[in-house]
């Protein structure tokens, strides 16, 4: 049995070896898929609850996930924004010392939500310029009319 | 409308996020549709040489006993019920009912074909290159539940 505190290493293996199957193209039409079929509880919330939505959803899988992080919601502006300051995904490969992690790992984060909440009327950036380091910055605004 | 902020640190919360199993099942699934079976092993076999490696040493050094602690380990994390027989050469594991099998079905997903590879084309790829060697006994499709039996290979 895999546990789901082994899932993190097991995920970044997967996307190595769906590329070395296909090609990285391979790698982001899986992302899309699990998107469409994993995410369907962040799009179900940010239908209901709007922006508020993304605040409900990370405010649980973060918690779970023991992240370092702020998480901040502006719902007049129409903000919401999370502050990683340890990723525990990305931490976590880094500190293995016997694993590579995959080299785009942290694109999924920027594919998976990117899909759900665009559509939804919502602009997502992710700032991966510090994944380096287990640290990045996600921003969803209200798109303006 | 409000403005609200949250932080968390790390040591705030205990990591162990359930929905991992549903993601992993999700994968499972997407190899087997789009790459064959074969692919589902291949993967898991990748995945558990090198994840499973200080297991793998630790077996060498300490015998059934590693694979016997590793699943203590992951049992008490995941709050899973289980029995263990346990003697220099061989070691029986009853697990009531896998709590990734549980957790996926208990959110309305349908569990992959082949997810039950995550048991035992990665405990056969733990036991590879040791002295030991493994067999899945029972597979219980509905609930994961499973009995397992690793024993000192004949020389």
């Amino acid at each position: 049995m895999i546990s789901c505190t082994e899932f993190i290493p097991a995920y970044s293996e997967l996307f190595k070896y769906i590329e070395q199957k296909g090609d990285k193209k391979a790698v982001v039409d899986f992302w899309n898929y699990l998107s469409d079929k994993f995410l369907t509880n962040l799009k179900d919330l940010v239908a209901i609850n709007g922006i508020r939505g993304c605040w409900i959803y990370w405010s649980k899988t973060l918690e779970e996930e023991a992240a370092d992080f702020t998480m901040e919601l502006d719902e007049e502006a129409g903000e919401f924004s999370i502050t990683m300051h340890h990723c525990p995904s990305k931490g976590k490969l880094v500190e293995y010392k016997h694993i590579e992690p995959y080299h785009d790992y942290c694109e999924h984060c920027d594919v998976l939500y990117r899909r759900v909440l665009e559509p939804l009327g919502l602009k997502y950036e992710l700032d991966r310029s510090q994944t380096d380091q287990a640290r990045c910055q996600l921003s969803v605004k209200l798109k303006k009319e | 409308m409000s403005k609200q902020t949250i932080t968390q640190k790390t040591s705030d919360n205990q990591y162990y996020h359930k929905d991992f199993h549903i993601a992993l099942n999700f994968g499972i699934d997407y190899l087997h549709r789009n790459f064959g079976e074969e692919a589902v092993r291949a993967y898991l076999t990748q995945f558990a040489s090198v994840y499973y490696s200080p297991l793998i040493e630790a077996i060498s050094e300490k015998g059934l006993l590693a694979i016997k602690e590793h699943y203590e380990n992951i049992y008490e994390i995941e709050k899973a019920v289980f029995d263990m027989s346990f003697s220099q050469d061989k070691l029986i594991i009853q697990l009531s009912a896998s709590p990734a099998v549980v957790h996926i079905k208990a959110n309305g997903h349908t569990v992959s074909e082949l997810f039950h590879e995550t048991v035992s084309t990665v405990n056969k790829i733990i036991c590879r290159n040791t002295p030991y060697d493994f067999e899945l006994l029972e597979y219980n499709n509905s609930n994961g539940a499973y009995r397992l039996r690793f024993f000192r290979r004949d020389e």
